[in-house]
């Protein structure tokens, strides 16, 4: 009884081994397939899940106006569960298994540092659709979003102007890992030499990612303001859960922005949905993309977007637009697009139509990618943190800015 | 033949679950190359190299799982931190690849970079030789064990108390090596392999011969521990397991006893590590994670400890499901983990090799069922 | 007749020069509001920053010798614009009130306005700039001492462009102590920088008498002065106030670090306290305990949106009001866990740890699956806004101060539990000899699915007081468990005290190191002691008494 039973186990975790190859390929003929890495548990959930569905929204609209080169579009949606090696796994069978044409996801650099060696042994496509460290260039990964040097500069030089206070003193705090960190050699680098600014003017300090108790690092910016008389600024490179807990800190000690502006860099819409944003107006963050963006294109996607969380019964906000919902959503009609142009699904052939195609994004700018490298060209919004737990826009770049992968302040 | 089986077993009896499993897994050594890149590789039974690389992973934890199963299955102590060593092995294995691209050039790769570093730091010396690198597994994992081990045991720390303190290890060292300054990638890890012993990582020869290989190793060590478990040091194991005290007080030096076998269990939990990183092609804290410890615990709890093969269909049976549940049904996936965690926990308590009270209860109700009717 | 007609016309003619005297004094402004309504709101609108910086300053110029009214819509009128509330139409301004919408130069009221009404943007310097002009208006304006003593404040962090010719003035004529004592702070740089011995003097024994870093800063500016400038008498007292000023804020600064360590130990020892009396009673270590606490924070959360939806009147006291539910949910979870899972586990400690993790899993997922992953925003009872400053630069803030207060009450309410009710008896008495217990005839059984679900219901209170200093959300509880477990195995196994001693401790441990070596270090270091600390003691601060 006790052999049988256990032969009978063993069958079916070899049968389960080789499931997806039987059922599969069956009823994958008329359409094409993209696939989506974006974790909806774990960690990354509340970010992350947003843009499964709007990468469904946008092949939704695609398949509505006849799909790509004659074909409907079919997602294939996959959990990763915030496990960056899953990220890897998932890619792989994505490519090998599903064959899918192009892939959309990652959030972290661990994740998608994970995919990138998948992603270049199967010659495939990979749209990030996160504003990152920089420092990499693979030919199968599309950048969608901007390196720090179109980024972060501009709005770090708006902090230092006449106009943003005149900054001289920076407190660097960041979640403890590689874009954090990346940020700030760069930002060092800067102001050492374009501003001729000495260390003495600046404070770094890191904490583990997932760090929520702030008290004696907001101790320590107020201790740090109170010395010298330079207008001093937080350059906030934390991310994820540890925003909220350190603005509810910030909040809780008094603080506001006249006092110590807090520039945050990965500091989103869906960041302030818990907090009383009153004492928080006049904070900053620097995006590709603000839900305040004028112009119709925006109006059109926040109505698309809101129809389809309504429609769709889907578990997030329907009036909370973020930069990477845009950046994924904008991705895949890049990928059409190039798709199109080059009459083929191949990525070889797509990848040699990238430059010259462009999109009408919902920011306001038309995004294009050129022959340089992998870096779609963005604009650039500073915001403000307004009453309403939202960002309101300060400053906008005349046109979209060339991305520079690779910084010369490190 | 017979004595050529008996001596597989380890021991004066034939076990034949023992012998399945270790068929099973023989049939996986043989049918990877014929499957994969052999004759058969184009047929409808044919693997390709996403099935082979899943095969191969699966094959390591389920190395893992065994070297967990002999400390806790045996020993009688649950360890929730056995992540450490398996991450042992795979960063160094990692760094031997990381070097074997940079022989003969200069410069670094980026994680080091960013640390302002333009050359590898000395500890990084000797690691381009594959054999200076499992050596250096060996080493550094027996010398990790030994130091936890000789700490907790000699000061009596048990049960539950043990499994807090293994939990808090790798706890500690995942935060360690989650900074960036620890020079080991941070939270990225460290990544970018190129080849390992002359084939490219993701080709399909590569996948093969290293899942091949897992199997092998996975074979050779479950025959290996087979044969210690049934020996007399299996029986000084039992007899901690059951009542440690009463040993004592017969004359056996326990602490040597717990502490070997402890660092045992590490090392080929670090073997597994060196097996399993080469086929995911990054090695990042994510090993070191406190829940993947537990996870280990979980493979062997469902599979059935004590027995070692039974920790061996526990790991397989388990994430072969995650695998499947989390590409197609990422919803059920938690649900699924965590009713069988229980189901095995409170109805099987050990594990799927001892249906025992399943059927016992089973058997209740059946006969509890015909009473009524017949009244 | 001419003579008629001439009468007439210079009748007509004085008539109509009366009328235009009386009507043009009527529509006049009154000579006491010295400034053009339209021309102000014209600048601040849309006129450049150095224009309405400037407009500023004539406005506190002419504030003083306007009458109260004028002085009134004055003061209004700078506080909405700094407050955002300004709807910028095409000849005049409107601002939000009491759901409808009042025209500033008028004073009409509207219930809708032009679309093409938007709010101007003040980037931060000009809001730094607009602060201090601001305060002053309002203090030049204000009737009420609480007022002026509001604008003071606001003064002595900034006093920008204000003259402080002004200020000295208004601080000659101000009555009222409190404001008079604020006004110093505000003209300290002033007196320092003039020549006079005695306003100097002066300025540094309001220095003094405030402990604050900024304090100290502005003597240590002043002392590094050539001597010339400054006597000797003042140079003394300089030092001297400088010295006391010196001690006190690294006095408070000590005490910041000693609360911080006690608010964080609080937090440990509220989410620890559960687990340490589950596990000194069953052996048990309960994985999930941290999801009781995230299903604490989750049942304070429901019972204030169920406020906000039948009674908005008492929401302010939402925290207390949800403090039995806080408490029930979890231990009726806690009680259904024990009674499906645990109880069946109890000779096999390690599987119920495997069981547990299991259970905390399945709570994690299945409250992600029914209300989501965002953070819950909480409602902030004004109670809990900010906090105040004991003395020097320690301050506290109520909502931490709610939680120390939550820790001290659940530990008084435990120890009476535990040591003055009969249930806390035969708690005890399991505990320290399970077999005589039964057969002196306390129900082992019921005593511990009572005792799990106290635990699991202080888990829940543990919830309740985190969601006002924590993000709440399904995953909250993750970065809890380890900390807990390191409290209850320091502490001793079921020892109430230990677990209040050892949350202290670590707390504290933590709050020392974390501003000299960083969070990870904290951490890391912090967990290398405990397990120093095991080997030395493995059973923890307070060992069990008693046989098992």
């Amino acid at each position: 009884m006790k052999r049988r039973s256990f032969i009978k186990g063993v069958g079916v975790a070899g049968l389960a081994m080789s499931a997806p190859g039987i059922i599969l390929p069956a009823w994958s003929q008329e359409k094409v397939k993209l696939g989506c890495l974006f974790s909806s548990s774990g960690s990354m959930a509340n970010v992350e899940g947003r843009l499964n569905y709007v990468v469904r929204m946008a092949a939704e609209e695609l398949n509505r106006s006849g799909g790509v080169l004659g074909r409907q579009i079919e997602v294939v949606s996959t959990d990763p569960a915030s496990d960056w090696p899953l990220y890897g796994q998932q890619a792989r069978q994505l490519l090998e298994e599903e064959k899918v044409a192009a892939m959309f996801g990652c959030w972290t650099s661990a994740s998608r540092k994970a995919v990138l060696p998948v992603v270049e042994q199967n010659d495939g496509l990979l749209y990030y659709p996160l504003h990152f460290e920089g420092e990499e260039n693979s030919k199968n990964i599309v950048y969608m979003n901007s390196p720090p040097a179109s980024s972060v500069l501009p709005a770090l030089e708006y902090l230092m102007g006449d106009n943003g206070g005149k900054a001289r003193r920076f407190f660097m705090l960041g979640s403890d890992y590689v874009w954090p960190r990346t940020i700030n050699a760069q930002l060092k680098g800067y102001l050492q030499e374009k501003w001729d600014i000495k260390p003495d003017a600046w404070q770094e300090e890191y904490v583990p990612v997932g760090h929520s108790d702030f008290q004696s690092l907001v101790n320590q910016i107020k201790s740090f303001a109170d010395e010298s008389g330079e207008q001093p600024i937080v350059v906030l490179t934390v991310v994820g859960n540890s925003i909220p807990n350190f603005f509810q800190e910030y909040i809780n000690q008094g603080i506001t922005a006249l006092d110590v502006p807090v520039l945050g860099l990965d500091v989103v819409e869906a960041d302030l949905e818990g907090l009383d944003t009153e004492s928080l107006v006049g904070h900053l963050n620097c995006w590709a993309y603000l839900q305040n963006a004028p112009g119709e294109a925006n109006q059109r996607f926040l109505n698309a977007w809101s129809e389809y969380v309504k429609a769709n019964n889907v578990p997030f906000r329907g009036d909370v637009a973020i930069d990477p919902m845009v950046s994924a959503y904008s991705s895949v009609y890049m990928w059409a697009q190039a798709a199109e142009k080059a009459g083929s699904f191949d990525v070889p052939e797509v990848r040699k139509a990238f430059p010259g195609t462009n999109f009408d994004c919902p920011s306001g700018y038309n995004i294009k990618l050129t022959a340089e490298n992998n870096y779609v060209h963005r604009g650039v919004f500073i915001g403000s943190v307004n009453q309403n737990q939202g960002f309101d826009i300060v400053w906008q770049s005349p046109e979209t800015t060339t991305p520079v992968p690779y910084s010369s302040y490190i | 033949m017979r004595q050529f089986i008996l001596w597989i077993c380890g021991g004066s009896k034939i076990d034949r679950r023992y012998l399945v499993v270790l068929g099973l897994i023989a049939l996986v050594t043989i049918g990877l190359p014929l499957l994969g890149l052999g004759s058969l590789a184009s047929s409808p039974l044919g693997l390709d190299g996403f099935q082979v690389n899943m095969v191969g992973q699966v094959m390591a934890f389920a190395l893992l799982a065994m070297a967990h199963d002999l400390v806790w299955g045996y020993a009688g102590y649950l360890s929730l931190g056995h992540g450490l060593f398996f991450a042992v092995g795979g960063y160094l294995i990692g760094m031997h690849m990381i070097k074997l691209s940079y022989v003969g050039e200069t410069g670094v790769p980026t994680f080091l970079d960013y640390m302002g570093l333009t050359e590898f730091p000395a500890y990084w010396s000797g690691f381009e030789y594959f054999g200076y690198a499992f050596l250096a597994v060996i080493v550094l994992s027996a010398l990790v064990s030994f130091l936890i081990g000789f700490l907790a045991f000699r000061s009596r720390v048990v049960g539950v108390y043990f499994s807090i303190l293994s939990q808090a290890f790798v706890y500690v060292v995942m935060l360690v090596m989650s900074r960036n300054d620890t020079g080991f990638g941070g939270n990225n890890g460290i990544a970018d392999f190129q080849t390992l012993f002359g084939f490219s990582l993701g080709s399909i020869e590569f996948r093969v011969a290293i899942a091949t290989i897992s199997a092998l190793i996975l074979m050779i060590a479950l025959i290996g521990l087979r044969r210690l478990t049934t020996g007399p040091l299996g029986k000084l194991l039992v007899g901690i397991r059951d009542d440690e005290d009463r040993l004592q007080v017969l004359g056996y030096e326990t602490l040597w006893v717990k502490t070997g076998i402890w660092c045992l269990s590490a090392m080929l939990a670090a073997i597994a590590g060196l097996l399993y990183v080469p086929q995911i092609q990054v090695a990042s804290p994510q090993l070191l994670s406190p829940i993947f410890s537990i996870e280990i615990a979980v493979w062997v709890a469902i599979g059935g400890r004590g027995y070692l093969y039974g920790a061996i269909i526990g790991a397989i049976l388990v994430n072969v499901v995650k695998f499947w549940l989390t590409r197609f049904m990422p919803e059920l996936w938690p649900f699924i983990l965590t009713g069988s965690v229980l189901f095995v926990v409170v109805v099987l308590r050990n594990g799927l090799m001892d249906p025992g009270p399943l059927f016992t209860r089973a058997k209740f109700l059946m006969s509890w069922r015909a009473k009524k009717e017949k009244v | 007749m001419h003579r008629q007609y001439l009468d007439m016309l210079s009748a007509i003619v004085i008539a109509c020069s009366l009328m235009f005297v009386t009507v043009s004094n009527a529509l006049a402004q009154p000579i006491l509001e010295p400034w053009d309504r339209f021309e102000i709101v014209k600048v601040w609108c849309s006129g450049e920053r150095e224009a309405r910086i400037i407009s500023f300053q004539s406005l506190l110029e002419d504030v003083v010798d306007a009458d109260a009214p004028a002085q009134q819509w004055a003061a209004n009128l700078i506080g909405e614009y700094r407050d955002g509330n300004f709807r910028c139409a095409r000849d005049t301004v409107y601002i939000p009130n009491d759901e409808q919408f009042l025209d500033v130069i008028t004073g009409d009221r509207f219930k809708a306005i032009p679309d093409d009404a938007e709010k101007p943007f003040l980037n931060i310097p000009l809001r730094r700039a607009l602060a201090p002009f601001a305060s002053a208006v309002q203090l030049v304006a204000a009737e009420a001492p609480e007022e002026r003593l509001l604008a003071a404040q606001g003064l002595a962090r900034t006093l920008g462009d204000v003259s402080p010719a002004l200020i000295e003035s208004i601080y000659r004529q101000e009555k009222d102590m409190q404001v008079a004592a604020a006004l110093e702070d505000v003209l300290v740089p002033a007196w320092l920088k003039s020549g006079d011995t005695d306003a100097q003097l002066k300025a540094i024994s309001t220095l003094a008498s405030n402990y604050t870093r900024t304090s100290r800063a502005a003597l240590d500016k002043f002392l590094d002065q050539k001597t010339e400038n400054v006597s000797e008498a003042v140079r003394t007292a300089a030092e001297s106030a400088r010295s006391s000023v010196h001690w006190v804020v690294q006095l408070s600064e000590v005490m910041t670090v000693a609360y911080h360590g006690l608010s964080y130990g609080s937090v440990l020892f509220l989410a620890a306290l559960g687990l340490a009396i589950i596990f000194g009673l069953m052996g048990v270590i309960n994985l999930a305990q941290a999801e009781f606490v995230m299903l604490g924070a989750y049942a304070t959360w429901f019972v204030q949106e169920a406020l906000r939806a039948l009674a908005p009147g008492l929401l302010e006291y939402y925290l207390f009001i949800a403090i039995p539910f806080a408490f029930l949910v979890p231990a009726l979870v806690g009680a259904f866990m024990e009674w499906s899972i645990v109880r069946h586990l109890y000779s096999r400690p390690l599987l119920t740890l495997l069981a547990t993790w299991a259970v905390s899993l399945l709570l994690i997922n299945l409250v992600r699956v029914t209300v989501g992953t965002q953070n819950l925003s909480f409602f902030t009872p004004e109670y809990l806004k900010s906090g105040f400053t004991v003395f020097g630069e320690f301050s506290i803030t109520w909502s931490r101060l709610l939680s120390i207060f939550f820790a001290g009450i659940t530990l008084i309410g435990t120890l009476f539990v535990i040591y003055r009710t009969r249930f806390g008896l035969r708690m005890r008495a399991t505990t320290q000899h399970r077999q005589m217990a039964g057969c002196v005839g306390v129900s082992t059984r019921r005593t511990d699915a009572m005792a799990f679900a106290f635990g699991s219901g202080l888990a829940g209170i543990a919830g309740l007081a985190l969601s006002t200093i924590y993000n709440v959300n399904p995953t909250m509880g993750t970065s809890l468990i380890i900390d807990s477990f390191i409290v209850v195995v320091v502490g001793g196994v079921g020892s109430v005290l230990g677990t209040a001693l050892a949350a202290l401790g670590i707390g504290q441990l933590n709050a020392i190191i974390e501003p000299q070596y960083g969070a990870v270090a904290s951490k890391v270091l912090v967990l290398l002691a405990v397990i120093l600390f095991i080997q030395q003691k493995p059973n923890g601060l307070f060992p069990r008494k008693g046989r098992r």
